[in-house]
This record gives structure tokens, sequence and C-alpha cells, in this order.
């Protein structure tokens, strides 16, 4: 076996992309052999054709920014919120018990549970789906955060005191970047569900964005194929922005925590 | 230094005769006690009534049982951990808290896991008014002293165990603490690097007048090194007795007053 065959076997990016495009050709070829309904379940390239002819490409853009821009800053401000509540309630003790009990509360609601509600408050605008997401992102960094606080090495923390560090400058030199990789595990899961609650809030209540598209071919009759290519869309986008936090995180904390 | 009537202290039996050592005690220890939290109520006692006077630019070891008390002993003098009873006076301060010019080596290293190993060795030098450059420069010096240049860019997690140890004996350094706290600084080496860095610990004590605390769990190390040894018994840890090293240095692993004393030692710790 030469060397490129051996490396592409070993790598499992190669592996995943095999597997994918061996599904979407299997997928392919029972559509065009008619083993499943191709009106209902249309073949790949079909899907894409039946999009094209419904949409533009300036649609599709305006509707995935839309979605860009509302889980962008619901994920930016829920992630930063979790992150400093987290971070505060894991070292100031008194702020901490006040605040644990309300998140464990909290906690366990899914964000989708909120969406009555943030209508209600906010109506049926942006501010309601930002609050959703808000949720989406706030939860798993805050729990992270704040468990990320409470494991840290002591050790470290009595290292940092006899180098003359206290108080603020120990929580920033030496516990927040001990907490790191916890809080980094927590974002990655927060952008995931921000993500996916985004989705389902535009599916309820929106007039724009990558979920609202495909509901209302659905609703308005239209093609099968805008709903697939809106459903592989929101797919890929996850896929990238996923891959993208995590390599950034592997260029931040991966050399010195070995992930 | 001349003794002072109010701060002279009694001088102990160990120290009639030939080597008087101590007359100022800069590290005070007095009837210091420490007891944890026992599972299940009540308490145990890990440390009871400490008494030890450490003169300035002194050398003392610890050495002991495991688990007899020593890093304990070494947390509150370091004022890592609170006394339960007792206190621990520095130059007549009471210890309160870290930062009162006490350098630690831990034993478990304790190396930030984010840092290469020279910001680690820098890590305290932020508040010290030196420039990025100058930093990196007494970084690497630091880090040349005990053999570890090539391994600057290096993270703790990639540095083997002697090797963390040697980044954080150079991180205690970097301070340039008038104590020095040390908790088996070379447990983690082999003998050569071991030796070596025992005869730097000693010129860095010798030129830059420091007071030295040292735990090993090596009877030799602690005869190579020390004015003093002082040897604790378990449970609860308390002095049994303490050794006058009368010897000149450098001093011969081969004399026979160091083998005798060895075999002095040997035979208390071992009774
Ligand atoms: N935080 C703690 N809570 C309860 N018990 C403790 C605590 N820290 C230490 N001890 C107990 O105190 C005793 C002394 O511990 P210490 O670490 O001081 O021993 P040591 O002499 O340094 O031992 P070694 O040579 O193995 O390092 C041990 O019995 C240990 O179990
Ligand atoms: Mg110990």
């Amino acid at each position: 076996m030469n060397a490129l065959a051996r490396r592409l076997r070993d790598s499992d990016l190669a592996v995943g992309a095999v597997g994918a495009f061996g599904l979407v050709a299997i997928w392919e070829i029972a559509a065009r052999t008619g083993l499943v309904d191709p009106q209902l379940f249309p073949s790949p390239l079909l899907a894409i054709e039946m999009a094209a002819a419904r949409l533009t490409a300036e649609t599709v853009g305006e509707n995935l920014a839309w979605s860009l821009f509302r889980v962008f800053s619901g994920f930016g401000l829920g992630a930063s919120a979790g992150a400093v509540i987290g971070i505060a309630a894991g070292w100031y003790r008194t702020f901490g018990m006040i605040a644990r009990p309300l998140i464990e509360l909290l906690r366990p609601i899914p964000p989708l549970a909120w969406i009555p509600l943030a209508i209600i408050w906010f109506g049926l605008g942006e501010p309601s789906k930002f609050f959703i997401i808000f949720l989406g992102a706030f939860f798993p960094v805050v729990t992270s955060a704040y468990h990320g606080m409470r494991s840290i090495d002591p050790m470290l923390l009595r290292a940092g005191q006899t180098m003359g560090l206290g108080g603020v400058p120990l929580l920033f030199r030496v516990a927040v970047p001990a907490a790191a990789p916890d809080l980094a595990t927590g974002v990655r899961i927060g952008w995931g569900l921000s993500f996916g609650v985004l989705v389902a809030a535009e599916l309820v209540a929106a007039d724009r964005g990558l979920g609202y598209m495909i509901i209302n071919e659905r609703n308005t009759g239209g093609s099968v194929g805008v709903i697939i290519v809106g459903i592989l869309l929101i797919g890929l986008l996850n896929l990238v922005t996923d891959a993208a936090i995590g390599a950034a995180t592997k260029r931040w904390i991966g050399r010195w925590h070995g992930t | 230094m001349a003794p002072r009537a109010h701060l002279a202290l009694r001088r102990p039996e160990w120290s009639r005769g030939e080597h008087p050592v101590v007359n100022v005690p800069f590290i005070e220890i007095s009837s210091v006690r420490k007891s944890f939290p026992a599972r299940g109520g009540g308490a145990v006692s890990v440390l009871s009534g400490i008494d030890l006077a450490i003169a300035e630019n002194e050398f003392v070891s610890l050495v002991g049982r495991s688990g007899c008390g020593k890093t304990t002993l070494l947390n509150i003098i370091a004022g890592l951990e609170a006394a339960s009873g007792g206190s621990v006076a520095i130059a007549g301060r009471p210890v309160t808290g870290p930062g009162q010019g006490q350098g630690v080596v831990f034993q478990q290293h304790a190396l930030f896991p984010w840092l290469a190993a020279v910001d680690n060795v820098g890590f305290g030098f932020r508040n010290a008014g030196l420039s990025k450059r100058q930093r990196r420069a007494r970084s690497m010096e630091l880090l040349r002293l005990v053999g570890l240049q090539a391994a600057a860019t290096k993270y703790p997690r990639e540095l083997s165990g002697g090797m963390q140890q040697r980044v954080s004996i150079a991180r205690a350094l970097a301070l340039d603490p008038q104590i020095l706290l040390m908790d088996e600084p070379f447990g983690a080496l082999d003998e050569l690097t071991r030796i070596e860095l025992q005869q730097e610990l000693l010129r860095i004590w010798q030129a830059r007048r420091k007071t030295v605390v040292f735990v090993t769990h090596s009877i030799n190390e602690a005869l190579i090194l020390s004015d003093r040894i002082v040897l604790l018994a378990a449970n609860p840890g308390r002095i049994k007795r303490i050794f006058e090293v009368g010897m000149e240095r450098p001093r011969s692993r081969t004399a026979p007053s160091f083998n005798a004393l060895y075999e002095d030692i040997w035979n208390e710790l071992s009774s």
C-alpha cells in the first residue's frame, strides 16, 4: 500500500468523508431506481434542482444571514453571561450559595419550554428568539464554568499565593486559566444547543431565517426539495461552526491540556 | 549579627559547645499544633507542640516517616495553612499568610499547566517591574541553572517528573525569597542530577544568604546539606530529636564523622 492510501485510511476525516459520500450515493441510486418515491424523498441532485427553481441564492443567503446573526448574538451574550456568573459563583462563596440553587432550579427546563413565555414577554419579534438562544448557551456554559472553578487543583492556587497573588489577580492569572478546559467544553456544548434552539424557535415563530424557510415551504405547499436543502444547510452550518470552535479550542488549550 | 537581649533565645542543649549557631530566631515556631477534622466527627492531631527556632541563614532539614507532618509544618510556615494552636513568626512578625518572604517548592510540583517552562519560572516577575525581555532573560538564566534551558518552551505535561521538579525549583528561586521552604525537592531526580542540584542549592544558599527549611527522606542528603537535622516522630507529629551537623562544607560522604552521625540518625529514626 502506498503512503497516501495509508494516510487516507488512517485519517478519521477521510473515513467520515467516504461514509458520507457512500450514504449520498445510495440515496441517489435509491431515488433514481424508484426504490423510494422521488416526490417525497427526491434524490440529492433533484432536491437541489427543485430548490433552485423555487428560491434565489439571495433568498437563501438572507435567511442564512438572519439565522447566523441570531445565533451569534444570542450565543455570544448567553455564553459570556454564563462564563461570568459561573466563574463568580465558583470563586465567591456567598455569591455561589445564592446563585447555584437558582441555576439548578432553572437548568433542567428545556429552552424551548420558554417559548410561550418568551412570546408573551417579548412578542414575536427578535427579542423572544434572542432570549431562547441565550438560554441555550447560558446553562451549559454556566454549569461547566462553575464546575471548572470548583475542581481547580488547590496546589495551583497555593503556588499562586506563594508568588504574591491574591484576590482578583489570583482569580484571573491562576483560577480562570485552570478552569479554561472545562469552560471550553461548556462553550462547545452551548453552541450546539443554541443552534438547535435557534432552528426550533424559527420553526415556531419567525418570518425569516433557515427554520422559517423550511416550515414556510411546508405551510405553503411548496417543494420537498427546498425543505431537504434547508435541512442539509442547517446541518452543514452547524458542522462547520462546531469544527471551527473545536479548532479554536485546540489552538487555545490543546498543547498544554493535551486534548 | 549581635545578639539582641530581648530576642535572644535560651540556647538549646544541642548547640551548647562548639557550634553556637542560633542566637536570634529568624523563624520562630512556638507550640504549634495542627489537627484536621476526622471523618465521622472529632479531630486527628497531626502536629503537637512543635517548638523550633531557626536562625537567619540557617539550613534546617526535616526528616521523619511518611505521614508524620512534614508537609503540614512547611505549609504552616509558608502561611498556606493556619495552625490550630501556637504561632509562627518570621523576623518577629507573626505569619498570617503567604508572601512574607517565603518561597515554596511543593512536594507535588504544582506547575501551571497552561504556561511553558520559561513562563512558569517567570510567573512571579509580573509584579516586579521588569520588562518582558528582562523577565525572559532572568527566567532563562534560572532554567540554565537547573539544566533545562533546552526545555524552555515545553509545557509541564511535556516534561518528565524530574524536569518538572527542576522547573518548580527554578520558579521558587526566581523571586529570590529570603526563606526557601522545600518539600522533597530532589525526590524525583536521578542520583547524578540530585547531587548536582544539591551543590547548586548550597552555592545559592551561601551566596544569597537564604534561610532554608528542607524536607527530605534521605538522611544522606540531609547530612550533606544541613546545619541541623530535625527528626520528627509521628502520631501526633512532634520533634523527636535535633541533630547538629558540625562538619565543614563541602562534606565528604565517606568521612567517619559523616557515617557516625548517619548511624545515629538511622537508629533514632528506626527506633
Ligand atoms: N487536609 C488534610 N485533612 C486531613 N488529614 C490531613 C490533611 N493533610 C494532611 N493530613 C494528614 O496529616 C498527616 C501528615 O501529613 P503530611 O502531608 O504533613 O505528611 P508528610 O510528613 O509530609 O508525609 P510524606 O513524607 O509522605 O510527604 C497525614 O497522616 C495525613 O493523612
Ligand atoms: Mg509531605
